[in-house]
């Protein structure tokens, strides 16, 4: 301990910035701290002059440099000071020591001093002086070092749902499994994998979607029961992916085999009632094809047995039950059931049929197969006779008057399919213009259909109308080498083919205008001739005519079915919509819709 | 267009509110009399019409009548026009019930 630094020395220097002789100095030790060459220069150095609490930069002159290099004066090494200034450096408020005289006092020591109190843990460390820990690091330690009480709460420490960010990893939640998903396999270009997922809530209410693949499946699997609850940490978030999301949350989260899982002793089981969102079956329409899955109550009136259904992907089989449901909106609509539904439920069902139960069945996909097809999804649940207030009402409607109502199946109202001849599907979904051309977000999976009651408004004589089609097929034919015209797909020559349209045209009605895609069967009704006609009165009888001839076809008003699809175009997304049917207007059944519609309106 | 003297849309029932004022309404000719037509109005009541065509017009056409209403059940006519055979009664109906109802602003 004799050969150390002078405690408070550099505040001595500092406080005698120039003294005027070496014997007013008092003994003043520094230890040499960051000892390096200024520049490139060999005979220049700098340090930090260190007493245990402060540093200062300080400066060797020429002279001294030999003892540097000749290995005297070392870093870490002890000096004492023996003649000195301090200047104000230009444009800094420390100061800087310039030391014209000293005296090595010992070669370099272990490491650099620090006051008494540090001196043990530093001592425990010297080599990680220099090296930057990471906070992570740092509470690490800190959590080590700290009683195992105090570690255990740390640990313990839940966090809420609500406040878990993918930025910050160390959080435990304790949250109640309020959904479990089933363990399914899937096979992709990787391979083949599991997943399965959970619903977590806490007790805030918040929720979050959690994963798990592979082995971590495997593992949680058995461990995650639903209605209980568990401490769970280690895991994952990442933002929700928007396809799949079933709660509420920006972010997912997904736990792997480092994940922990730890039931949470003393808690009871509760398995959350579930919340139902119930649409009547006459509404249903309106969701199908969407990406909204929707819930339903209904009496049953009929359970089909089980029967298997191949999936053409994987060639797997899987049962799948139909039943029939009712409700007071005096419509019926089949919903099919699939996998465990299907078989358990399903069953129970069978048996239940004659007493009409109630059935209330959450998450339920709608699709269009034979007008409307309601579908069960791994996530859906089916509730027989639930204990709610819709049960009650449709018991009793049922009772008094359901049984007896002889109710028409929704899908028979529906009907996505255009017909030639049909004036009721012209009058199915019946929208203006200007409802297909606001939403472009219309046809993005699926093609939509819509009736539209539309004037031709205009019929560019400039674009290309029509395209050479084979006599027999209809499709498209090439010039041939020689003479005449080749088609591909009859793999024939012919002297001859015919014009076929294909055009857009503009179409209006009050609500706005639509360009539409049309087809050579409605073109040809619209137009009034055929292309070839057309063609030849504008080869033979002149440009003026063949405008003419256009211009006639337009302010005429008509039924159209249209389909609307989103298509990419040169990286545009673009809407398009076209002419699947076309009638001419039923004037008797276009006013009774129109009057229906009148009495829709109401006048305040 | 003479627009001083508008004629109201009436069918047998509206027919009664406006004796004496200028209506128009469309009937199924149901027998010609003289200068008297007979025929079924489009709520199914009986209209008569006086001063039409002698000839009259043929049996279960519809004619559209536009005149001075002058009884709860006949109209004594100015205009008289063939509609023809084919007529939808109902929508007419449905018109008439609201050019005197909600939208009679619309119509006078």
């Amino acid at each position: 301990m004799a050969k150390t630094v002078t405690p408070g020395a550099i505040a001595m220097l500092l406080s005698n910035p120039s003294p005027d002789s070496t014997s007013e100095i008092a003994e003043i030790i520094v230890q040499v701290v960051d000892l390096k060459p200024i520049g490139s220069s060999t005979t220049r150095f700098t340090f930090m002059a260190s007493d245990g609490k402060m540093k200062i930069k300080a400066m060797l002159p020429t002279h001294l440099s030999s003892e540097v290099n000749s290995g005297k004066l070392q870093n870490l090494g002890l000096i004492r000071i023996l003649d000195y200034t301090c200047n104000t450096i230009p444009n800094q408020t420390d100061k800087a020591l310039i030391v014209t005289k000293c005296e090595v006092v010992s070669p370099a020591l272990d490491c650099e001093i620090k006051s008494e109190a540090e001196e043990t843990a530093t001592l425990l460390k010297p080599k990680e002086e220099s090296v930057p820990k990471s906070a992570a690091q740092i509470v690490y330690e800190q959590r080590i070092n700290a009683a195992p009480a105090a570690r255990l709460s740390m640990t313990r420490r839940v966090h809420p749902l609500c406040s878990l960010n993918p930025y910050q990893g160390n959080w435990t939640i304790k949250v109640r499994v309020t959904n479990k998903g089933n363990l399914r396999t899937y096979k992709n270009a990787k391979g083949e994998g599991q997943v399965f997922n959970v619903e977590l809530t806490d007790e805030d209410g918040t929720q979050i979607q959690a994963t798990m693949f592979n082995e971590a499946a495997k593992k949680f699997y058995p461990k995650f029961e639903l209605g209980k609850v568990y401490y769970i940490s280690k895991g994952t978030l990442r933002l929700a992916n928007r396809q799949f999301k079933t709660v509420q949350n920006d972010y997912e989260m997904n736990l792997n085999e480092n994940s922990i899982v730890e039931e949470a002793q003393g808690e009871g089981a509760f398995i959350p009632e579930t919340k139902y969102n119930f649409v009547k079956i006459d509404q249903v329409g309106s969701y199908v094809n969407g990406r909204e899955v929707i819930d339903v109550i209904g009496v049953v009136q009929n359970v089909s047995p089980t029967v298997s259904v191949r999936r053409k992907i994987n060639n797997e089989t899987i049962p799948k039950r139909d039943i029939t449901i009712a409700d007071d909106s005096n419509m019926t609509v089949v919903v099919s059931l699939w996998n465990d539904l299907a078989t358990t439920l399903g069953q129970e069902l069978l048996e239940l049929v004659d007493t009409a139960p109630v059935v209330a069945i959450k998450a339920l996909k709608v699709g269009d197969f034979q007008g409307v097809s309601l579908s069960t999804l791994s996530k859906s649940t089916l509730q027989i006779n639930p204990d709610l207030p819709e049960t009650k009402v449709l018991r009793s409607w049922y009772d008094s008057k359901g049984k007896d109502v002889t109710m028409a199946p929704i899908a028979s109202t529906l009907s996505s399919i255009s017909t030639k001849t049909g004036q009721r599907s012209m009058y199915s979904d019946r929208v203006y213009l200007s409802h297909i051309t606001n939403d472009q977000t219309l046809g993005q999976e699926k093609p939509v259909f819509f009736s539209i009651k539309a004037y031709v408004s205009l019929i560019r004589p400039d674009q290309a109308m029509w395209y050479r089609a084979c006599k027999a097929c209809n499709k498209k034919v090439t010039e041939a080498v020689g003479s005449g015209y080749w088609c591909e797909a009859c793999q024939k020559n012919d002297d001859q083919c015919s014009l076929r349209y294909i055009m857009v045209m503009k179409v209006s009605d009050s609500s706005g205008e639509a360009w539409v895609s049309v087809f050579n069967e409605h073109a040809e009704k619209i137009i009034g001739c055929s292309a070839d006609e057309l063609y030849r009165i504008k080869s033979e009888e002149g440009e003026e005519k063949f405008q003419l001839k256009l211009k006639e076809a337009t302010w005429i008003p008509h039924l159209f079915r249209v389909s609307v699809s989103l298509s990419e175009y040169m990286n545009e997304r673009r809407q398009r919509i076209t002419v699947r049917a076309q009638a001419p207007i039923d004037c008797s059944a276009e006013m009774r819709y129109m009057l229906e519609e009148i009495s829709k309106i109401s006048i305040s | 267009m003479d627009t001083s003297s508008p004629a109201v849309f009436v069918n047998a029932e509206l027919l009664k509110m406006h004796v004496g004022k200028r209506v128009r309404t469309v009937l199924q000719v149901a027998r010609n009399e003289g200068g008297v037509m007979i025929g079924q109005s489009t709520d199914g009541q009986q209209l008569t019409v006086k001063g039409g065509d002698p000839k009259g017009f043929p049996l279960s056409h519809y004619v559209e009548v536009i005149g001075i209403a002058d009884g709860n059940q006949s109209i004594r006519a100015e205009i008289c026009t063939d509609f023809g055979e084919r007529f939808d009664a109902v929508s007419y109906n449905g018109l008439c019930q609201l050019a005197n109802g909600k939208y009679k602003n619309l119509f006078l």
